[in-house]
């Protein structure tokens, strides 16, 4: 039977703007609470990047209210986990708890909304936490190519920017700039509270509204990333480094997520690279061994691992396809060979099957994700962050609805040799194996 | 979810003549299924000549049986949206699946196919070798890893534990077909196979299901699994640092022998170990390392568990210039652990949270499923949830400080590192 989303699904939108989405699901005596703000580092300047992720660490240091230690207590006293994420596009902060504490939620989202202290030196000691958790990403060197290749990928839009921030830039924020962000963002109508689990609707918006509702809007001043060129035939990085293994990257541009075109190249994704999942906690994916890059770059000995990316995002974004290549192979050849699979993608439509088999692995993922009630709270807000919550809703249909005209046309449109860029890190220094 | 707790009264528990269990609890409302478990053999069949035969023997499972070839057996599970994966660890080959339920049985009888008639294709061997070869290689440039296998090294010793399953270079790439061959017909079979099923599917279709696939399993030249040698800890201080070029973070583990996973001191050092480096935004040394000093951005402490010798740790990654600083912080909390009782409050903490995770880690399939497979490993009982409440609550101050002060014996630190050279 197929999954309906929408089944005892609640929307609406309180005065101050605040959209709430509430869904009842009783499998299970938990709830999921999950508060987005539609900001990221799409929405930072050049100098400040990285804020909206540090925004994020600071929103556990506490309030006048909560001190950090009382954030950390009033979830994991009761069993309950949280955390949160920055994306590009959003931010996002969830707690799943015993269905019996979802007020105590409630009442600490609508507090941080607007009381974070920024203590001066909690924003010292969180600068050095923040550029530990970027040293460790940059020991890898997928990272180190990675960073290069989306900044080359956009030179005038902010999806330039990663989301951990610049290590110049982390240096030099001060207090203020941090609070004036969370000030300028954080806010009922710039942000969507989503509550999936064992849950009385009725109960939750009058909750929702006695926490949520006195809070005031701002007008919001958004910052508007500049659209992105067209990109220049040959854009190429090499790069070079300690290591054992050779890394291969290639990023094309992709639609955005509310573009008809966006499904159709899901498809592209799946027979190429293997599908995404849709899911964020642990109900596992699907391997891609009969992908078209599989079957070209590892069953011909020509990459050890090769995976793609295809992200939703509000502004046209990157598909990316990554390859791990042995120490003695050739990240040239590897490129070859995924060059001749695009132009064979390319050169003739797929067949009703090879659609069809991409539909049933799209549907099976969601099945793997639906028995979660995380994953129920984090797909309402998730959607609703780039499109709307139908997206997700309706994604197995949309996704059925794609013709193989369709699935060409956009593979002809996107895929294209001149309109990409390619990133290889070679591994200098081999050392002696254990 | 069955609104009800796992327990003697709705797990169907069934045992084949053929040594294997089946374990399973059903979930109807969901439409997939996840199964999970455990079978012979594990890395310590291996040599010192053959480390990492088993784990090869394994990963040559996936790529085709005496009927199907790569493609046609990927095709098979990637065509239905199903996951199987079958890896190695040092005492056991583990493996799990999830599929859409009314494909099941087409997935345990591919699973059957695949451990029982693997073809051994001499292009898969080459391939996979060298993708092992590749794994080590960029194992050997991963920090975390390296930290992590100098500290297994010393604290194992002469054990088989000091080895990584995955081997080494060097006796990997010595590694002949007929070996894996011979290992896989004399070390697979049904004796010892555990699997525990949760999701859409009634109990009795699952037992109908394993009897005609797992259930009738045979192999008669299966060997029984060897004895673990004893494991004799170190009696000194350790102290090693991998030097790793063109690292910008250093990682950190300091660590000492855990209690057996089946021992009151195991469930008296799952407290203390939540207060230590978990509970909340990672314990004591999370306050003390990341939110006090912001040396670091991942720490954490780890209690191990398994059939065999464990460790308990902590580990953090630091930046090189905060390394002497990291491990002054972390052993001054570890000493404070030992020499003060943990309050009443703290205690009460990591109590509460054990408890209501409860109905958290049933959540899910695959939550159900793993819990399942611990029960049976570990010889708990089927009412082992309905019991672990009881269990939890009987844990004392006194307790946790005595087991504590057992372990965690300053003299005898483990401390391994890896990353920039040490000046």
């Amino acid at each position: 039977m197929p999954i309906d989303l929408n089944q005892n699904l609640h929307q609406t939108r309180l005065k101050n703007g605040l959209r709430v989405m509430l869904k009842e699901i009783h499998t299970a005596p938990v709830t999921s609470t999950w508060i987005w703000y539609g900001i990221g580092s799409r929405n930072e300047l050049p100098g400040k990047t990285g804020l909206s992720h540090w925004v994020e660490h600071m929103q556990f240091k506490g309030t006048q209210k909560y001190s950090g230690d009382d954030i950390d207590d009033l979830v994991s006293r009761v069993g309950g986990y949280a955390n949160a994420f920055t994306s590009a596009d959003w931010t996002t902060y969830f707690e799943t708890m015993p269905s019996a504490h979802l007020r105590s939620t409630l009442a600490l989202e609508a507090d941080r909304m607007v009381n974070s202290r920024f203590d001066p030196a909690d924003v010292e000691t969180e600068r050095t936490v923040i550029l530990s958790e970027r040293e460790g990403s940059e020991n890898y060197p997928e990272f180190r190519l990675d960073e290069s290749v989306q900044q080359r990928a956009f030179r005038e839009h902010t999806y330039r920017n990663e989301v951990l921030g610049f290590r110049e830039d982390l240096i030099h924020h001060t207090r203020d700039d941090l609070y004036g962000h969370y000030h300028r963002y954080y806010q009922p109508s710039n942000a969507i509270l989503c509550v999936a689990g064992d849950i009385n609707i009725q109960a939750v918006l009058e909750d929702v509204e006695a926490l949520f509702g006195e809070i005031p809007s701002v007008p919001l001043s958004p910052i508007i990333p500049n659209p992105e060129n067209t990109l220049e035939p040959g854009e190429r990085i090499d790069m070079e480094g300690p290591g054992e293994a050779h890394y291969l990257e290639i990023a094309w541009r992709c639609p955005s997520a509310s573009d008809p075109d966006f499904f159709a190249y899901a498809i592209i994704e799946s027979l190429l690279s293997g599908p995404s999942s849709l899911n964020m906690f642990g109900s596992g994916g699907i391997s891609n061994r009969t992908s078209r890059l599989y079957q070209a770059l590892v069953e011909e000995d020509l990459a050890a691992s090769i995976f793609g990316d295809l992200s939703a995002t509000i502004d046209p974004g990157v598909y990316k396809v990554f390859a791990t290549i042995r120490p003695d192979g050739d990240p040239l050849a590897a490129l070859n060979a995924i060059d001749e699979q695009v132009r064979l993608l390319c050169a003739s439509a797929l067949s009703a099957t090879e659609i069809e088999r991409a539909i049933k692995q799209a549907s099976a993922l969601f099945a793997y994700g639906s028995d979660n009630i995380t994953n129920q709270g984090f797909w309402m807000g998730y959607a609703s962050s780039f499109a709307d919550y139908q997206w997700v809703a309706e994604y197995l249909p949309r996704l059925r609805a794609v013709t193989p005209d369709q699935v060409l046309n956009a593979a002809r449109k996107y895929l294209r040799a001149d309109q990409r860029v390619v990133g290889i890190y070679r591994a200098t220094k081999p050392q002696e194996a254990r | 979810m069955n609104s009800s707790m796992p327990d003697a009264s709705n797990i169907l528990r069934a045992v084949w003549e053929n040594g294997t269990t089946l374990l399973a609890y059903p979930n109807l409302t969901s439409p997939a299924v996840y199964f999970t478990g455990y079978m012979q053999p594990g890395a310590i069949a291996d040599s010192p000549e053959t480390r990492g035969l088993a784990s090869f023997t394994t990963d040559m499972l996936m790529t085709g049986t005496k009927q199907l070839n790569f493609q046609q057996l990927h095709e098979k599970i990637e065509s239905i949206g199903a996951s199987l994966s079958i890896g190695t660890g040092h005492l056991a080959t583990t493996f799990f699946g999830q599929c859409l339920r009314e494909d099941l049985e087409t997935l345990w009888s591919l699973l059957v196919e695949i451990v029982r008639e693997p073809a051994f294709a001499e292009k898969h061997f080459k391939r996979v070798r060298s993708q092992i070869l590749t794994s080590i290689a960029i194992q050997n440039q991963d920090s975390t890893e390296m930290a992590s296998q100098a500290f297994n090294r010393a604290l194992y010793n002469a054990h088989p534990y000091a080895h990584p399953s995955i081997g080494y270079a060097q006796t990997v790439s010595a590694l002949q077909i007929s070996q894996l061959e011979t290992f896989h017909a004399t070390h697979y079979g049904p004796s010892g196979l555990v699997m525990a099923v949760c999701g859409g599917i009634e109990p009795e279709r699952a037992r109908e299901a394993f009897a005609n696939t797992l259930g009738a399993w045979q192999n008669q030249r299966q060997a029984a699994q060897g004895e673990l040698p004893p494991f004799t800890p170190p009696q000194k201080a350790i102290r090693e640092h991998i030097p790793l070029d063109g690292k910008n973070q250093t990682d950190l583990v300091i660590g000492v022998p855990a209690p057996k996973t089946i021992s009151r001191d195991f469930q008296v050092c799952s407290l203390g170990n939540a207060i230590l480096g978990k509970y909340g935004m990672m314990g004591r040394i999370g306050k003390a390392v990341r939110e006090k000093a912001g040396l670091a951005y991942e720490v954490s402490s780890h209690l191990g568990t398994g059939i065999g010798p464990t460790a308990w740790t902590v580990a953090a990654g630091v930046n090189p210039d905060n390394l002497d600083k990291a491990i002054a912080l972390l052993c001054a909390e570890l000493s404070r652990f030992r020499d003060e009782p943990v309050t009443a409050q703290e205690l009460q903490d990591v109590k509460t949270q054990a408890l209501g995770r409860l109905p958290l880690s049933l959540e899910t399939n695959a939550g159900i499923a793993s819990i399942l497979v611990s029960i049976e490993r570990y010889g708990y009982g089927l009412d082992h949830l309905r019991q672990l409440p009881a269990i939890i609550e009987s844990v004392r101050i006194e307790e946790i400080q005595a087991a504590v002060r057992r372990y965690w014996e300053m003299d005898k630190l483990i401390i391994t590192s890896a990353g920039k050279a040490l000046v």
